[in-house]
């Protein structure tokens, strides 16, 4: 018997024409480990929130909901509470309390739970999540990866019999969302929780998992083991296919319609491909691929947008240095990434380049003016355009249309233009929050575009985007550089700086320590670099995109 | 950097009567030598909390403050027997010279105590304290204690985001700064309202609402915060008693008097002296175990 289960499960929001799900089956057995993914949209959230009647939204509903061979409805709120754990997307809004120990405590609070209980329990789960040092720290001091595990073992406190979670790891850079899913897997290994996540970065969760569920236009397309989703994806030809690991994506590519059990890891598929290929790559190939040819653009006599040169920066004087020396250098016409870890500095670099952060050694200049000295309208003027991290701190006024408006450079005409660039046309009169997180990152960016920008600092611009976004993006990043501006992107997205780059930097230790094409930049590191390039490398050196590889493959075969 | 204060590390109810009821004695009794006593003992223990800083705020700011109470009193109380002199046919009393150094003493002991409460009484303690008596309010607290970094952040983010595409709020003319600036709280409020309903989802995902909440505390009332306790009532129920018959008793208008220094009284004075030193004696003698225990080693 199914411990959660859907039977023709139909629901419609209040202002919605279409169903936001149709006609949806699903079950999960316990124990089970279910990946859900889809773009954004499909109604995995909606799904999701329906196996807890609390979180259920508003609208009309047709089909039913089974907990443990029950309908929903009939199990208590207290044991609905404690059974079925709920984990959301964002690591911040979802903490409660101001101390870690009152966070981990405060399901069983509400349980009602004797206070040496609550203190087994939440001793329990800080020595299972390895926690126990923040017991009493300010959530504040966390890091949003620290926080995200802190709203797990929160949940956990409670002994769920399943865990539901909806895209936990999307405000997450991929080190902090790696470890989650791994302890996420440690959760379902160790103590048999049954597990529902919904997820963007298929590379990760996917070999976790025992199923994969694909959904559409809120239905669901595809369902299999990871091994075998893919398969039923191609004969679908449905195009979430693109948004699969690369593994996948080059075991169909190769094998077509002969498909069958396809490589999920890096380590299966390199040896899948190595068993494939032998014998059809002589020494002499792998010596032509090595000097592949660069795609970079000749630069050399174009003018530098961003120019930093051993630039010092620390917050206070007793503080520990956090740019050491930095030099870059962005043209005009370039997309130029800076990838690395947390804490390398990148971001300080974007802010030191914007002039809100002032180097205390070495210069910064942008647009030709000095950023440290000129004001902030002065950067402006030179067409300076930043994108933050968090798209919703760029709005102010209650429509994406008066937002827009109220910036100076704006008119009727320039709106129009910069909402079909960025396909915001039928959004202009929502309010801003009212839109979804990719929506909103396009507002932002259309925001900023109305300043004509020559040079553009985006800061993580591709988090939470769905893979098909990120192809839209691109697009609208190279109509820019085409116009000749100059961008600067600091990304943790290593796929995504492969495939558009035209220049890619790594920062360690507050300085740049690799840079180069992203071709040459991604085949000379081993491990910094993308999955295909892990998986590949040593066949086709300086192949980094699955699409490469592709090629290459066919070449070959 | 803060020093690790075993009188901290007792349960905060302790804290709580031990600070409530040395600053109302202090504040009651303008008995010269239990303030000398009181305002000793409170400048020590907050050296000892405090260090360096303790010793600057006390200089910098309480002083003053006392010299000012110190030399207002005089010049506007003009009671008492003993006249000294005269300022503008004012007369200058003993009396109120007197009066006045001890309400100083009475104010500097006061401020200085309260200082000690704060660093001993962190909000933890202070939430859960009132917690017991209302509930709901120590969730209230300690959310607010939550809301108010991340709304500050928030305001310093926006305003960053703002001047990325050039409207900055430290610079123009007044009028478009006042502008953007009520633009950017109003959407704070929004903001708020917004994570607010996330908040709230994670709430009832996590049963709140449901009937029999329990308040969980890392605060154990154990054994030698029985002894403490013990202690500190007998040694409050004595000075209340001295106050209660009048032992402890001073006049300053219009003559000044003090009761006289009979064995009684000198007992009375110990015991407010050990009652003042309770922290600073917790302190020590853990000072001195560890001490002790190194050596050992």
């Amino acid at each position: 018997m199914a411990l959660l289960a859907v039977k023709g499960l139909t629901f419609t929001y209040p202002d919605g024409i279409s169903p936001a799900l149709a006609d949806i089956d699903f079950e999960a057995d316990e124990g089970e480990f279910v990946v859900i993914c889809g773009r954004s949209g499909c109604g995995k959230s909606t799904l999701l929130r329906h196996f807890k009647t609390v979180l259920a939204p508003h609208g009309k509903r047709e089909g039913r909901v089974y907990f443990s061979g029950r309908e929903l409805s009939e199990v208590g709120q207290r044991e609905q509470t404690s059974e079925i754990g709920f984990v959301f997307q964002n690591p911040d809004n979802q903490i409660v309390t101001d101390k870690v120990w009152h966070e981990l405590a405060f399901g069983l609070e509400s349980l009602g739970l004797s206070p040496p209980l609550i203190r087994l329990r939440t001793a329990e789960m800080a020595s299972f999540f390895g926690i126990g040092d923040w017991y009493h720290r300010s959530v504040f001091e966390l890091s949003g990866g620290q926080k995200q595990i802190l709203n797990l073992a929160a949940v956990m406190a409670m002994k769920p019999r399943v865990l539901i979670m909806d895209e936990p790891t999307s405000q997450l850079d991929p080190i902090a969302a790696s470890h989650f899913l791994a302890t996420a897997k440690k959760v379902n290994d160790e103590l048999g929780t049954t597990i529902l996540l919904s997820e963007h970065r298929l590379e990760e969760a996917l070999p976790l998992a025992d199923r994969v569920t694909v959904m559409s236009r809120g239905t669901i397309i595809a369902e299999d083991t990871p091994a075998r989703v893919g398969r039923a994806l191609m004969d679908a030809g449905d195009p979430m296919l693109h948004a699969m690991p690369a593994p996948i994506r080059i075991y169909l590519s190769i094998e077509g319609a002969a498909a069958e059990s396809c490589p999920v890891t890096v380590r299966e598929g390199r040896s899948y491909l190595r068993e494939r290929m032998r014998g059809k790559i002589a020494d002499e190939d792998r010596r032509e691929g090595a000097r592949a040819e660069s795609r970079t653009v000749d630069q050399t006599n174009r003018e530098s947008a961003v120019l930093l040169k051993d630039v010092w920066f620390r917050y206070g004087k007793d503080e520990p240095d956090i740019l050491r020396g930095l030099s870059l250098q962005v043209k005009y016409g370039e997309l130029c990434c800076i990838v690395g870890g947390n804490g390398s500095g990148k971001t300080t670099a974007l802010r030191a380049i914007s002039g809100i952060l002032k180097p205390y050694r070495g210069r910064v200049s942008a647009g030709g003016l000095n950023a440290s000295t000129a004001t902030h309208t002065e950067l402006f003027r030179q067409g300076l355009g930043v994108l933050p991290q968090d798209a919703k701190t760029m709005f102010t006024r209650k429509t994406i249309r008066e937002d827009m408006s109220d910036l100076p450079q704006s008119d009727e005409e320039s709106i129009r233009r910069v909402a079909a660039l960025t396909e915001i046309e039928h959004l202009l009169e929502r309010h801003p929050y009212d839109v979804s997180e990719g929506e909103q990152q396009r507002a932002s960016l259309a925001k900023v575009l109305l300043n004509e920008p020559k040079i553009l600092l985006l800061d993580e611009p591709t988090k939470g985007m769905d893979s098909f976004f990120k192809q839209k993006f691109a697009r609208v990043l190279s109509k820019l550089k085409a116009e000749g501006a100059a961008i600067l992107m600091v990304s943790h997205d290593i796929e995504f700086c492969a495939e558009y780059a035209d220049r890619c930097a790594l920062l360690f230790d507050g300085a740049v320590v690799s840079e180069g094409a992203p071709r040459d930049f991604f085949a000379g590191n081993s491990f910094y670099t993308t999955t295909a390039n892990r998986m590949c490398g040593d066949l086709f050196p300086g192949a980094v995109t699955a699409e490469e590889v592709m090629r290459r493959c066919d070449a070959r075969s | 950097m803060k020093r690790t204060d075993a009188f901290s590390t007792y349960h905060p109810i302790i804290g709580f009567l031990y600070f409530a009821f040395v600053i109302l004695e202090t504040a009651f009794f303008l008995h010269p030598v239990l303030l000398v006593i009181s305002f000793a003992s409170a400048m020590a223990y907050s050296i000892y909390l405090n260090g360096r800083r303790a010793v600057r705020f006390n200089l910098l700011m309480v002083l003053p403050l006392m010299l000012l109470a110190a030399v207002i009193n005089p010049a506007f109380n003009h009671e008492g027997v003993t006249i000294l002199g005269y300022i503008r046919d004012n007369p200058i009393t003993l009396e109120s010279i007197l009066y006045g150094v001890a309400a100083a003493a009475m104010i500097g002991a006061v401020i200085i105590w309260f200082s000690c409460y704060n660093a001993v009484m962190t909000s933890d303690k202070f939430i859960y304290l009132f917690g017991r008596i209302i509930p709901s309010l120590s969730l209230i607290l300690s959310m607010a204690l939550r809301f108010i970094p991340a709304y500050k952040a928030q305001i310093v983010r926006i305003a960053d985001a703002q001047r990325g595409i050039g409207r900055d709020i430290s610079s123009g003319k007044l009028s478009a700064r006042a502008r953007s600036g009520l633009s950017i709280l109003s959407v704070m409020v929004t903001w708020a309202l917004e994570s607010a309903i996330e908040t709230a989802d994670s709430m009832k995902a996590r049963g709140y609402g449901l009937r029999g909440r329990t308040a969980y505390a890392l605060y154990r009332f154990d054994g030698r915060d029985r002894l403490l306790l013990a202690f500190m009532v007998c040694g409050f129920a004595l000075l209340l008693f001295a106050g209660g018959v009048r032992i402890l008793s001073v006049q300053y208008f219009p003559a000044f008097s003090v009761n006289d220094t009979g064995f009684g009284v000198c007992l009375f004075y110990v015991v407010h002296a050990v009652i003042c030193n309770i922290p600073l004696a917790a302190d020590i003698r853990e000072d001195f175990i560890w001490r002790s225990l190194r050596s050992k080693a």
